[in-house]
């Protein structure tokens, strides 16, 4: 097996047993997705020599042959694709699609966020690790947004199989975030994230992060707007939300702070800081009770420090929020050594190097439904009222 | 070795919201279950016993960008399971994503949105301040917000016995409060009402009058997570919904802090703050209330603390003069010069009626926006600028 290993994509020679194993798996995975596809894809015949251009037109989705899903969420499903048509060269690119069915969109009233989610996708497009959005188009049932292929998967699955990270690996990971948050909410002007969690950051093929899923993100008010800086709905992940969110106090761009806070908890430790079966169980933990760390694993000193600064209730205190801004978190102790430059240029590769053999390679991902659990009807009624919302697509 | 595969063990037990959290011990289990097939660490890799014990540190990865290397780790993706090193029932799953109605203050626009009221007696408001007062959804709400969402709390007769208020699956809009008789709890572990005569699964407790139930459909909306049933005829219950219940939240916060960002723009020493800053301080302003009669700063006592009147009268004396030097109403403000120094202050600031004050500390401010003395030199600020220790000037 350990041939296998040796691809020309990025993995390093002495490569880590513990990749070399997820590596084993994958390609296990990988193979068995082949056979299914090969089953349910005919191959494609007619070619034609005209370009794939997906910024020269509005596109359809007749564009694009859908390789397999790489996730679903409550309305939305991100596809792996590739074009239907174009030059071999073009056929053989791979996208990722976010397909969101317009009837779910309004059923849990989204509407708002989805106008959001497209802007700012545009808004903040080029930033190094934040994925990367191409185009946007819709057609009867559906809205599509157009995104760069992120081959390495979710975060989320490299820290439930490897347990947890060790502090250089989550210093690698929290340092990429802080210049991301950085980013949105600094030079963007009062870009809110709002759903930080390791399910929404994707490992590139060199092993650095991006950013996805701006479902919840929101341009606030800022520096130069008049805008008030606060907004009230209540958005995010039990286990990641801001207590000011909670308790419905109007919330900022500091729920991010918090909710890195969190993360680098979790990527410690294997698990978040306040958890339960019962999400009105996390709610009360996060209102009433400070965080408290494991004997095992034992923290360093600084990462117990950044993650209770990060975390704290009162807003005139929280790390990220207080005047200085990112800039303070970035020289914070735990990000001792840190070259900032160098992080944002990414000169050095990621601790975890994915196990990719080409380019459209979705073994990193897991395997979702490939239908709809709901199919309602987006009746002339419907598309009367609410179509004026998509118009941006 | 059995490969346990690069699809997450945990990956289908991934739920939406938070109802089907209730089965947890699964997932506990299957991580227990993987394990034994696992490939155990080596004994020969240095840090073998350590890992056995703790549950594994597993991934050394190196930030600095060397290789990884392969001398000192074990061959297994998952290490040994260890109950030591791991919360037991935490559930490992992807985490769904959970969004309210999005809601925006009426402040914004031109809409007019004033609460429903539904009265109430005394008696029925008391019972109802108790049975909501220590849940960490009202316990932080102001007495103005308190009183609007006792009064939304709209009555719901439920005459017969056996009726279903709300139903394990079903999407949850309202909250409960019982007032009168009593309601059982039942679960059914798949997560929803099933057909049959025990589709409504165990009983696993009852709720009697003064207790409440489907806080959570407060927040968003999510399935309810058991079905919940009357006991006996003629049954009581008060029930709320969440725009209602987060409109009010939302309204009167909003009124709040437009008002603070108002009164901030009136003070001199702080005129140069961006709309943006004053908001982030109207953020930190801390909320107090007192008696007619209080003194609420003391002459010659240090002064960390700057208050704006939200509400109510007060009035300044200088010690030796029974005449007030000045009288504060609301959205005036005194104290603004602890935000710059220390000095004792130069005044006692006693309340001729009830009032309410907001109070920033010196701190949350530089904490914040860093020293005032940063924020005046941006403007050729001409107000008072105080000779270190002198007497802090009433009139502003």
């Amino acid at each position: 097996m350990a041939t296998t290993v040796a691809h020309a994509q990025a993995v390093p020679p002495g490569l880590h047993p513990l990749q070399a194993a997820a590596l084993r798996a994958a390609q296990q995975q990988q193979q068995q997705q082949k056979q299914k596809q090969q089953q349910q894809q005919p191959p494609h015949h007619d070619v034609d020599n005209q370009p794939f251009d997906p910024t020269s037109r509005k596109l359809t989705v007749h564009d694009f042959v859908r390789v397999r899903t790489l996730g679903t969420g409550t309305f939305a499903r991100v596809c792996l694709v590739r074009p239907s048509h174009g030059t071999l060269e073009d056929r053989n690119k791979v996208y990722a699609l976010k397909i969101l069915r317009k009837t779910e969109v309004i059923r849990l009233k989204q509407l708002d966020h989805v106008q959001h989610e497209r802007q700012i996708l545009a808004d903040v497009r080029g930033h190094p690790f934040i994925t990367n959005f191409i185009t946007s188009f819709a057609d009867h049932d559906f809205l599509y947004m157009l995104l760069d292929y992120v081959p390495g998967g979710e975060l989320f699955t490299y820290l439930r199989k490897l347990r947890r990270f060790d502090e250089d690996t989550t210093r690698f990971y929290a340092a990429e975030i802080v210049l991301v948050l950085e980013h949105l909410h600094e030079q963007q002007g009062g870009v809110a994230y709002r759903d930080m969690k390791p399910e929404n950051l994707l490992l590139d093929a060199d092993g650095h992060i991006k950013l996805v899923d701006f479902g919840f993100a929101k341009r606030l008010g800022n520096r130069e707007s008049g805008h008030p800086v606060e907004t009230y709905t209540l958005c995010g992940t039990p286990e990641y939300l801001a207590p000011e969110v909670i308790q419905n106090k109007g919330h900022t761009t500091a729920v991010d702070w918090w909710a890195l806070g969190v993360l680098i908890y979790e990527f410690l430790t294997g698990y978040p800081p306040f958890w339960h079966q019962n999400p009105i169980e996390i709610y009360k933990q996060i209102i009433e009770k400070p965080v408290v760390f494991p004997q095992t694993p034992a923290l360093s000193e600084p990462a117990k420090d950044i993650i209770r600064q990060l975390c704290t209730v009162d807003r005139s205190r929280r790390l990220g929020n207080v005047s200085g801004g990112a800039a303070r978190v970035k020289a914070h102790p735990f990000f001792d050594g840190v070259d900032w430059d160098a992080v944002y240029h990414k000169r050095q590769r990621g601790p975890i190097i994915p196990p990719i053999r080409h380019p459209g390679d979705a073994s990193c991902f897991d395997i979702y439904p490939e239908e709809d659990a709901r199919r309602d009807e987006y009746t002339d009624d419907m598309k009367a009222k609410y179509d004026e919302y998509f118009k941006d697509f | 070795m059995s490969n346990p595969g690069f699809t997450s063990p945990f990956g289908a037990h991934s739920n939406p919201f938070g109802s089907a959290r209730l089965d947890t011990s699964s997932a506990m289990q299957r991580v227990a279950e993987e394990d034994e097939n696992d490939t155990v660490t080596s004994p020969t890799t240095p840090n073998f016993g350590q890992s056995a014990q703790t549950g594994g540190s597993t991934f050394r990865g190196p930030f600095g960008g060397e290789d990884g290397g392969s001398e000192s780790h074990p061959p297994s993706v998952r290490s040994p399971v260890n109950s030591e090193g791991y919360p037991a029932k935490y559930n490992f799953a992807r985490r769904t994503s959970v969004s309210a109605e999005s809601l925006k203050p009426v402040g914004d626009s031109l809409d007019n949105w004033s609460p429903p009221v539904h009265p109430k007696t005394p008696e029925q408001l008391e019972r109802l301040q108790t049975a909501i007062g220590g849940n960490f959804l009202f316990s932080h709400l102001d007495d103005e917000q308190s009183s609007q969402v006792l009064g939304a709390l709209v009555e719901k007769p439920i005459p017969t016995k056996g009726i279903k208020v709300i139903t394990q699956g079903d999407a949850g809009d309202f909250f409960y409060v019982v007032e009168k008789g009593s309601f059982d709890v039942y679960v059914n572990p798949s997560g929803s009402l099933q057909p049959g005569p025990d589709g409504m699964g165990q009983n696993v407790g009852r709720i009697e009058a003064g207790g409440s139930f489907g806080e959570l459909a407060l927040m968003y909306n999510a399935p309810r997570a058991a079905t919940v049933i009357s006991a006996e005829p003629n049954c009581t219950l008060w029930a709320l919904d969440r725009v209602t219940f987060r409109r009010i939240l939302m309204e009167s916060t909003f009124a709040r802090r437009r008002m603070y960002e108002g009164f901030l723009e009136e003070v001199p020493l702080l005129s140069s703050l961006t709309p943006y800053e004053r908001s982030k301080i109207a953020d930190a302003l801390e909320s107090q209330k007192f008696p007619a009669g209080h003194t609420i700063i003391r002459e010659g006592d240090p002064g960390y603390e700057f208050y704006l009147l939200e509400a109510g009268e007060a009035v300044a004396y200088r010690s030796g003069n029974d005449t007030p030097v000045k009288h504060y109403r609301k959205g005036d403000f005194f104290g603004e010069l602890a935000l710059l120094n220390d000095a004792p202050r130069a005044a006692s600031v006693v309340s001729q009626t009830e009032v309410k004050v907001a109070r920033l500390g010196k701190n949350a401010f530089q904490r914040l926006l860093g020293p005032v003395e940063g924020i005046m030199r941006r403007t050729q600020y001409v107000g008072v600028q105080p000779e270190p220790g002198a007497p802090e000037p009433m009139e502003t």
